[in-house]
């Protein structure tokens, strides 16, 4: 069972809120402490794997259910 | 004679044609034979895709309310500041409706239709726009960081311009403001905005 440090609840929000919060979430953990972001735009899903693709954090998981997307990403060793 | 296609790339191209044609003439002034005329094949074949003019309309309308914009680029590509995000993400959307202006077009079909695509358009597009400014500029009034402004009136102002933009360069293409290019006036529309609702980034 993956550990979480922080959960972001980004409900009924649009790009681009989700990922600046999840931006400034990240800025706050330390090395390999890890976030999860909940959102229901299925455009998150595209959203955040460019947000890992761009910013060197890892997605570690993307998970779908009851109309709510869930994202597990890892903040990198450097 | 037009080439046969398989069955998605065909429903593809009519929807592509029908795009075209229902932005310029609305669903009324577009008719099943035309569209056909205009894809060099017969009515039948579109009836092979679409029972009626109108189900045609609506999965036209369908497809292009569901596309959304890619913001993160442009959002990572900076600081956080409400300022410089709202300036990025206007021009973000401005140079693709820019790019394809039938979208701004059938936005407007679908509104004075009352058809039902139009809560997807604003949810795939303007809602972007709306949550960012509302939720952000609840937060900044909090911090002092701007006027006391309803973030609900700060929000549809905000878009009010960015649409007038849009119809003043790309739909009718205004010979009052020709000679402004696009982005540059999208950016001091933003810096207007930002003047309005008192901004104050630090």
């Amino acid at each position: 069972m993956q550990t979480i440090d922080v959960e972001l609840d980004a409900r009924g929000l649009n790009c681009p809120l989700p990922i600046l919060r999840a931006r400034k979430s990240l800025n706050r953990l330390e090395a390999g402490q890890v976030l999860k972001v909940i959102s229901t735009d299925p455009g998150s899903v595209k959203d955040f794997i460019a947000f890992c693709k761009q910013t060197g954090n890892v997605l570690l998981d993307t998970v779908e259910q009851n109309n709510e997307f869930l994202f597990l990403i890892k903040k990198p060793a450097n | 004679m037009a080439k046969r296609l398989k069955a998605p790339e065909r429903r593809a191209s009519i929807l592509a044609v029908a795009k075209v044609l229902f932005a310029d003439n609305g669903y009324h002034g577009v008719s099943i034979d035309e569209i056909a005329k205009r894809l060099g094949v017969s009515p039948a074949v579109l009836y092979q895709h679409f029972d009626s003019k109108e189900e045609l309309y609506e999965a036209t309308l369908d497809e292009i309310a569901c596309q959304r914009e890619n913001y993160a680029e442009a959002v990572l590509s900076g600081a956080d500041d409400f300022g410089g995000v709202l300036e990025r993400i206007a021009q973000v959307y401005v140079n693709s409706v820019a790019r394809d202006p039938d979208y701004l077009k059938m936005e407007m079909h679908s509104v004075l239709d009352g058809a039902k695509a139009t809560q997807q358009f604003f949810d795939s597009r303007w809602k972007s726009f709306s949550d960012f400014i509302e939720v952000s500029m609840k937060e900044l009034v909090a911090e002092g960081k701007v006027s006391q402004v309803n973030p609900l009136f700060a929000s549809l102002m905000f878009q009010g311009m960015i649409r007038e933009i849009l119809y003043a360069k790309c739909i009718y293409r205004s010979a009052r403001y020709k000679n402004i290019p696009l982005i540059e006036l999208v950016n001091q529309q933003v810096q207007l905005f930002l003047n309005a609702i008192e901004y104050k980034d630090n």
